[in-house]
């Protein structure tokens, strides 16, 4: 992929992407929630 | 250096303008000490996911570790998928959340301030604050090494005089500003360094050709990694090294796991979600987080084995041997000499802002861990800001003094060290003090000691890249280690963070039964 052979640097690649747009929805999804956590000390 | 010396002077002078009028902010938005500390917890959500972001990433995230990608190949991009799934996904939703609310309920205005007020216990609170004083000034001194070097071979300022112009300017914004202004000062730099690192990425790919063609040509050169490396398992720049070799060992553990899991658990990261004042915030800092970090570190780690295609038609060498086997001079010595002049400026912009970002959060933590959360209430007539100002003054100096001692070429080396450390010591209790509705002080003091003992141990002791420069274990055993290979490559954080969870669950399983049974 891209001149990239091993799947094992290409897999690293396409996550990194993913995760970062994973952010992005997250981000825009969760704009305005203002939920609380009930657990914790 | 092409670009002429006055255009560069100009440019910085405006920067470092740019960066007082911050300063000058943040001074006089500080009057609580609270102020100084958690920004007052009103701070814009762009601004903390850039500060968050700048504070992340330093010179040694983009000069040491992009150097090393020059030098191990791509396999380093598995650090930016953790950099981003545990640094920013998992650090926000999943830690900030919990530490902002929190936090906001007992008042803790320090991440030493949060230990001890969540296990109510001063033991919690002073041993957080002492790991700070004694690790944070290695890594604080590795980003002033880096700096200073920058400013050595770019401004053709002496490097002396560059280490403490860097950071007289960064200490003068911190002690006066406080937090304000550290957050103020990231975000300009954040914005800078994405600029910088874009424009990088995209000259870099027009220069070889495209996408493709200069991942095909990386991936050509595999014929010339020397032959010492092949046989520690590099098996070229566009694939993994040997499964279990040393070299995949070093990169696993102690980059993609040492510094992955380690952003988790760093004090000058957590206190940042304190200075919100809700979690939609929370929320809204994660969409620019990510996106930052994937510039950051993904472009480093992508350019920094490209360099080799560079160096290869220029010079007939590797990255690492044209810059005669320095990795911290990879990254410069490419962009000086194939970037265009206005570019070199923007990029010199860009790694100077990286290495004040991160300085100034240090000097910070390092300070309030010095001056509030150990010397809190023995002020006498000091009043509590001033304090925290003197404590900050004198962790400078001590940072400052031991950039002077420590050798060269280790930025990327004590990046992670310290990264390891945090997460050894600190990690299994804050995630307990997060998440316990009753978290155990013995389990959390337990997996505390354990966590930072093991780490010391088997750096000391085993780890061999850190225990032949100590010395302790040639002084004590007469072995530069005292275990074998493969040992000697597995990383601290590999063995010390098990070790630091086993302490914490096994105090925590023991007070379950010795409650029932009594």
């Amino acid at each position: 992929m891209f001149g990239i052979s091993d799947p094992q640097i290409w897999i690293s690649y396409v996550l990194a992407i993913v995760f970062a747009l994973a952010c992005i929805v997250y981000g825009i999804l969760n704009w305005n929630s203002e939920e609380e956590s009930n657990h914790g000390s | 250096m092409a670009v002429d010396t006055l255009t560069l002077l100009i440019i910085t002078g405006i920067y470092l303008i740019a960066i007082i009028a911050l300063g000058v902010l943040g001074y006089r938005q500080t009057k609580e000490h609270e102020d100084f500390m958690v920004a007052g917890r009103k701070i814009n959500p762009i601004i903390l996911a850039l500060s968050y972001g700048a504070t992340f990433i330093s010179t040694s995230a983009i000069i040491g570790f992009g150097g090393v990608s020059a030098y191990l190949g791509m396999g380093l991009v598995w650090l930016t998928v953790l950099n981003i799934g545990l640094g920013v996904l998992i650090a926000f939703i999943v830690f900030g959340k919990k530490t902002r609310e929190i936090g906001h309920r007992l008042n803790a205005v320090t991440f030493p301030d949060l230990m001890g007020k969540c296990y109510d216990s001063a033991f919690m609170r002073n041993v957080s604050a002492f790991i700070i004083i004694i690790g944070m000034p290695l890594y604080t001194a590795a980003i002033l090494i880096g700096g200073a070097r920058f400013i050595e071979t770019t401004l053709y300022i002496p490097y002396d005089t560059a280490l403490i112009a860097f950071a007289a300017i960064v200490a003068v914004y911190v002690i006066f500003g406080g937090l304000v202004a550290v957050m103020y000062t990231d975000a300009l730099q954040g914005a800078i360094m994405f600029v910088g690192m874009a424009i990088l990425l995209v000259l870099t790919y027009i220069y070889l050709g495209g996408v493709t063609e200069a991942h095909t040509a990386l991936s050509s050169l595999t014929y010339m990694v020397p032959e010492a490396l092949a046989a520690a398992g590099h098996t070229g720049w566009t694939s993994m090294p040997t499964f279990g070799s040393p070299i995949w060992l070093t990169l696993i553990t102690t980059l993609v796991l040492g510094v992955g899991i380690g952003v988790l658990a760093q004090p000058q990261l957590v206190v940042r979600f304190m200075t919100v004042s809700d979690n939609k915030s929370l929320n809204r800092a994660v969409l620019v987080g990510g996106p930052f970090i994937l510039m950051m570190t993904g472009v480093a780690f992508t350019v920094g084995p490209l360099t080799n295609v560079f160096f290869a038609k220029t010079t007939g060498m590797t990255a690492m041997q044209a810059c005669g086997g320095n990795v911290d001079l990879i990254l410069p010595m490419y962009i000086n000499a194939a970037m265009p002049d206005i570019f070199v400026v923007i990029f010199m912009l860009a790694l100077l802002a990286a290495a004040m970002s991160t300085l100034s959060s240090l000097f910070h933590t390092m300070g309030t861990a010095a001056g509030y959360d150990l010397w809190k209430g023995k002020h006498g007539k000091i009043s509590v800001i001033n304090g925290i100002q003197i404590g900050t003054f004198v962790m400078i100096l001590a940072s400052t003094l031991l950039a002077y001692i420590m050798p060269g070429n280790i930025i990327a080396r004590a990046t992670a060290m310290f990264m390891g450390l945090c997460a050894a010591a600190f990690l299994p209790a804050y995630a307990h003090a997060m998440y316990s509705k009753k978290p155990s002080v013995s389990a959390a003091g337990a997996s505390l000691v354990t966590g930072a003992v093991a780490w010391f141990v088997w750096t000391a002791f085993v780890h061999l890249k850190e225990s032949q420069a100590l010395g302790l274990s040639k002084l004590i055993t007469g072995n530069d280690a005292l275990l074998p290979m493969p040992w000697q490559v597995v990383d601290p954080i590999i063995i010390a963070l098990p070790l630091s969870i086993v302490a914490l669950t096994a105090v925590v399983v023991y007070e379950k039964t010795w409650k029932k049974s009594n």
